[in-house]
């Protein structure tokens, strides 16, 4: 497997620089090494060569980013699961993936139920970095996400998957990490984000700079902007949101690139943004966890790159040997600017939920093109394309609703309201169903309470009477779930219309 | 004000935000120690004590402080 490969020769030629900072401690690339030998040496004695599927607990350490190198070099996955996640759900998902063994950090383990190995305490080894041979659709990881049912849904990764992953980037001129930089890694090793902010810097023999569990992570992130002088940041768009009122005091000319992903990314918080980073290439990241992390960019420019729609920037282009294509109800392919579902085709693809069939047959479906047939994933999510190939988002597709009769597109409502606010605050029109059934808007804005006439009277020169929000609340801090994006189920239970 | 006079209006702003006084306030308390004191609710608690005591962080205070101890002290050095 050519990346696991790579892993290899980088952690070997980069041996004298640091690979991890944690918590103020940097470790090197040999340190690496070592623990990863440790590690792969006690799960080839104690596991069984046909458990594929290892638990990992994401504690904030050495051993635990290890772990990961040691699994694929032992051609297994990683299953991981957080510690500050219910153990009722963790176990679930173990259970869900036959897992017997787990690899735990920490100083005393939970999962009395599951063979453990514990990871920080194994005796020293020869140091081993030669992976084994592995088979391109065996797996490399499986992630789980919130399912609909409330049984957690879970995507399978393979080595196939993430070599075509590090292919597409390497494909790309314009982001070359190099062993001097130092990178940002927000992100919970259970969030599929995670993979590209530890595999890019671990392939470049660049350091990676993590954020201590229970710290208040964006001032930590500026912390290690300015002290640590971070040239490589990876973020979501929530987390420029909450330094957005201390902007000014930021300047960071150290930062060569900052990918955003995960979540909408407003043009105008884009724009002061880039002031902040006077040095910087920014890029507009697209992908869900089914298509392996990223599946395309645009490369925004505050000057000559600002292409948006309803203020989000744009998506921009498909990555190497991954193809957009956006289809109506029926999986047709609608004509240019016409908006309709994204569909994700390339072999970044995931073989399908685990063990969900009926979810399988609603999420993917296959379609003849030139005589070959090509298997696409739906991601949920609105887009059209413009005349320049360029893929713009419209919203998600269940965040579309139908207001008396009407297909209602939320981002539009948001767009609309937030365009003459004087306040620049958060705003996120939401669906809320009535006593009757019926779908009502409602605004949701993230501030102290204030006087919104003049937003109403923009709104109601720009949007037919139907779209016109009918509940406004004021909520101070906007609920989040773990990855950062807003959670706009509990969003919701702040309109208690039926009172 | 002295600090102790101080302490007590910070613990007012936090039971205010955090909607409960099931905390100490000591120099060493982190968020760690005090139930609903998180990344979200974090913000909303600086906000509060900026308007109790009509002053204004710097991101470079804020940034380090990582205690009670911390925030205390940059309030002491504001006023």
């Amino acid at each position: 497997m050519e990346f696991v490969k790579r892993l290899q020769k980088s952690i070997e030629k980069h041996a004298d620089n640091n690979v991890l900072c944690i918590g103020n401690t940097f470790f090197t690339y040999q340190d690496f090494a070592q623990e990863i030998s440790k590690i792969r040496s006690e799960v080839s004695k104690k596991i069984p060569e046909s458990e594929k599927l290892i638990g990992l607990v994401t504690n904030d350490d050495l051993q635990t980013y290890a772990s990961i190198v040691a699994l694929w070099f032992e051609g297994k996955a990683y299953v991981p699961v957080n510690p500050a996640t219910p153990i009722e759900r963790n176990t679930k998902v173990f259970e869900l993936t036959d897992t017997k063994y787990v690899l735990d950090s920490s100083d005393s383990t939970v999962y009395k139920d599951f063979e453990v190995i514990a990871s920080k305490t194994i005796s020293e080894t020869e140091v081993n970095l030669k992976p084994k041979e592995v088979k391109g659709d065996q797996l490399a990881y499986i992630l789980f996400t919130s399912g609909t049912t409330g049984l957690p849904k879970g995507v399978p990764i393979t080595f196939d998957n993430v070599n075509a992953l590090v292919g597409a980037i390497d494909a790309e001129p314009e982001f070359n990490l190099v062993p001097t930089d130092r990178c940002l890694q927000m992100f919970e090793l259970t969030f599929d984000f995670s993979v590209v902010t530890y595999l890019f810097p671990l392939l470049a023999g660049s350091c990676i700079y993590t954020i201590p569990k229970g710290a208040i992570k964006y001032f930590y992130i500026f912390k290690l902007i300015k002290e640590q002088k971070l040239t490589v940041l990876t973020m979501v768009p929530s987390i420029i949101n909450y330094l957005r009122p201390y902007f000014a005091e930021i300047n960071a000319p150290d930062v060569r690139y900052c990918s955003f992903g995960g979540g909408a990314l407003h043009n105008d918080i884009a724009k002061e943004w880039s002031d902040c980073l006077p040095n910087c290439k920014i890029f507009n990241y697209y992908g869900p966890t089914e298509f392996t992390v990223y599946s395309g960019f645009y490369p925004y420019h505050k000057e000559t790159d600002t292409k948006n729609h309803n203020g989000v920037i744009a998506i921009g282009t498909p990555q190497k040997d991954t193809q957009y294509l956006v289809v109506n109800e029926q999986n047709e392919e609608v004509s240019l600017n016409t908006t309709g579902e994204l569909c994700l085709a390339g072999p970044q693809i995931t073989p399908g939920y685990w063990k969900n069939e009926e979810r399988n047959l609603q999420s993917f479906f296959v379609r003849n093109e030139n005589g070959k047939e090509i298997r696409y994933y739906k991601t949920g999510d609105l887009c059209f394309k413009d005349e320049d190939g360029d893929f713009l988002y419209a919203g998600r597709a269940d965040f579309q609703v139908k207001i008396r009769g009407y297909r209602v597109e939320l981002a539009e409502i948001e767009f609309h309201a937030k365009a003459k606010s004087k306040k620049k605050v958060n705003m996120v029109a939401i669906d809320i169903t009535n006593n009757l059934g019926n779908a009502e808007l409602g605004l949701a804005i993230e501030s102290e309470d204030f006087d919104t006439e003049d937003i109403f009277t923009h709104m109601k020169s720009k949007m037919p009477n139907y779209m016109i929000p009918m509940h406004v609340r004021f909520i101070k801090e906007f609920p989040h779930s773990i990855n950062g994006k807003i959670d706009r189920k509990k969003l919701r239970t702040y309109f208690d219309i039926n009172k | 004000m002295n600090k102790e006079e101080i302490v007590s209006k910070v613990k007012e702003a936090f039971v205010k935000v955090l909607e409960h006084d099931n905390f100490e306030l000591k120099d060493e308390t982190t968020a760690n120690d005090v139930d609903g004191w998180e990344s979200i609710t974090h913000m909303m608690l600086i906000t509060e004590v900026e308007k109790t005591f009509n002053i204004k962080f710097k991101l470079m205070d804020l940034m380090n402080m990582n205690n009670v101890g911390d925030l205390i002290k940059t309030i002491e050095s504001e006023l």
